[in-house]
């Protein structure tokens, strides 16, 4: 019942989607159509069922959801590994980010079981029957997996995710006591996986203006660091009604997170430094 | 929108049709939803208030209609819809104060808005009924 | 859509630019729900220890000078967190040419039903 890390998998879920219709909203040529069923192969006795989410840019036809019965006794522990052995014995055009195979690259984010995680820190084991893969929720599909990351990174630059400052540079490091250095835990690890914007259901509705958890948890780190100077003008980049304040503290972000960061923290701690500015 | 297959726009992945529902996001999506509710019953408060001032014929004809078994739900529905946006509000104004944003915390206090929520519909209805006899 | 079609990803990511404005609303949100906290349990208790549906009682309760100051304040707060509440909402959902109208409507609507209210009930305490 009370979940104390976002490493936890909701064991007793009432329900597994919001009840609404399936199609509800969905332009038509991102509807989900009925897909192949590739089975086990034959003498496999650990067998268990992925439902994954397909598309190929190069044909005619909607998106669709292909069964894959993976061979548990062959496959390595990860969901990442699962995909893998799909890919290498199954069907070699299964497409999918991935890198360090360790969760810090962010390069396999993408939505398991109905929630976002990085492929590679997922155990099977914790999966449901059969288990879902879709990509990244509400994003521009590249092919099967990958998403079309351009727009929430074009949002991660125009907050400026660097040191401005206008004193002259020192002649070596710029200093910054323990406790100073200490604001920046819990934000700088960040590594870009965006699954918490991915997750939040205002930037579903308003991803053109809301800048989302990924990027305003980057805007909070730069404005913690005592040594940049531009605290001002980022807040100004940063106070309007739909970069900062579609967030309505759902806090999905902070559930999702697979480093454990805490985007719903960072965005009420600038909401806090905009109030403090005109008090 | 060409239908060639090179120029068309790129299918968009599912969000709200296959993400799991959360005690994070229902909780939220109940603190508006009971927001909005509540937005409707500040009109019939105000009904309410006006047919007080119009005197006791126009005020017992209001009366008679929530006196009514649909009346009666429809203010159990108020009640509820109240107690539930008063504690998520609570909720909200310490999160927006800066606490309670550990995920353990999330979790408790989430849980203890369903729990009092309800208590306090209960409560409220049993002392009315109660007192009004 | 048709003239962002070749704007570049940062240039459509910066929009209009930062408005430079939002605080305002959102401390007033809060404020308004600050206040509401009292005003709408005493309005509640109120209503279960007094109501027993005769006329004469409600109106005897709503008239005292306390019981008046507490509803005007509490009809001035709740419309306007009201109004701040919806248009947060109509901002979120709707993004046709439907929005400003609707922005608009609502706000004067919240602004009618919160002078009607307290009139009423300056009506009941002078009036009777």
């Amino acid at each position: 019942m009370i979940i104390r890390s976002s490493n936890e998998v909701s064991r007793a879920t009432l329900l597994k989607r919001f009840p609404i219709p399936r199609n509800l909203g969905v332009s038509p040529g991102s509807r989900i159509v009925k897909g192949q069923k590739w089975p086990a192969p034959g003498g496999a006795t650990r067998v268990k069922a992925f439902e994954v989410y397909r598309f190929d840019p190069d044909l005619e036809g909607n998106p669709r959801l292909d069964t894959f019965e993976v061979d548990l006794d062959d496959c390595g522990p990860m969901v990442l590994d699962a995909l893998f052995w799909i890919k290498n014995k199954v069907d070699s055009t299964l497409t999918f980010r991935r890198s360090c195979r360790e969760g810090i690259c962010g390069s396999c984010a993408m939505n398991i079981d109905g929630t976002n995680w990085l492929a590679c820190t997922r155990f099977i084991s914790e999966l449901a029957t059969p288990a879902t893969i879709y990509p990244l929720a509400n994003m521009r599909v590249i092919k099967d997996l990958v998403p079309d990351l351009t727009h929430v990174f074009a949002q991660y630059s125009l907050i400026e995710p660097w040191l401005r400052s206008k004193t002259l540079e020192p002649e070596r490091e710029r200093l910054q006591s323990l406790e100073e250095r200490r604001r920046l835990d819990g934000y700088y690890e960040c590594i870009l996986c965006f699954c918490c914007t991915s997750g939040c259901p205002s930037h579903w509705w308003n991803a053109d203006r809301f800048l989302g958890p990924a990027v305003l948890l980057q805007a909070w780190r730069w404005l913690a660091d005592s040594r940049d100077e531009a605290t001002g003008e980022r807040l100004d980049n940063l106070e309007d009604p739909f970069r900062l304040y579609r967030c309505h503290t759902i806090l999905n972000c902070t559930r999702t997170c697979p480093k454990g960061l805490n985007p719903g923290k960072a965005i009420a701690n600038i909401k806090k430094m905009l109030i403090q500015r005109r008090t | 929108m060409a239908s060639s297959t090179s120029q068309r726009m790129r299918p968009l992945s599912p969000h709200i049709q296959i993400y799991l529902p959360q005690l994070t996001s229902v909780l939220s999506i109940a603190n508006r939803i009971t927001g909005v509710v509540l937005s409707f019953y500040a009109v019939a408060l105000v009904a309410w208030l006006m047919s007080a001032a119009a005197g006791p014929q126009v005020y017992s004809t209001v009366h008679g209609f929530i006196r009514s078994w649909f009346g009666q739900i429809l203010l159990f529905g108020c009640t509820y819809s109240f107690f539930l946006h008063l504690c998520g509000g609570i909720r909200h104004l310490a999160w927006d104060a800066g606490y309670g944003f550990e995920l353990r915390t999330i979790y408790a206090s989430g849980w203890t808005v369903v729990a009092m929520s309800a208590a306090l519909t209960l409560i409220t209805w049993v002392a009315s009924m109660g007192l009004a006899g | 859509m048709g003239r962002e079609r070749m704007r570049s990803p940062l240039g459509r990511a910066l929009g209009l630019g930062s408005a430079k404005d939002g605080v305002e609303q959102w401390w007033l949100e809060r404020v308004t729900a600050i206040a509401l906290v009292p005003l709408t349990v005493w309005f509640a208790a109120s209503l279960v220890v007094h109501m027993n549906g005769d006329y004469a009682t409600a109106i005897a309760w709503l008239r005292t000078p306390l019981a008046t100051t507490l509803m005007v304040l509490l009809l001035a707060a709740l419309f306007w967190h009201t109004a701040l509440g919806l248009q947060v909402v109509i901002e979120d959902y709707v993004h046709s040419g439907l929005r400003l109208p609707l922005l608009i409507a609502m706000r004067i609507c919240c602004f009618v039903l919160g002078v009607a209210g307290i009139l009423a009930v300056l009506r009941i305490c002078f009036r009777g």
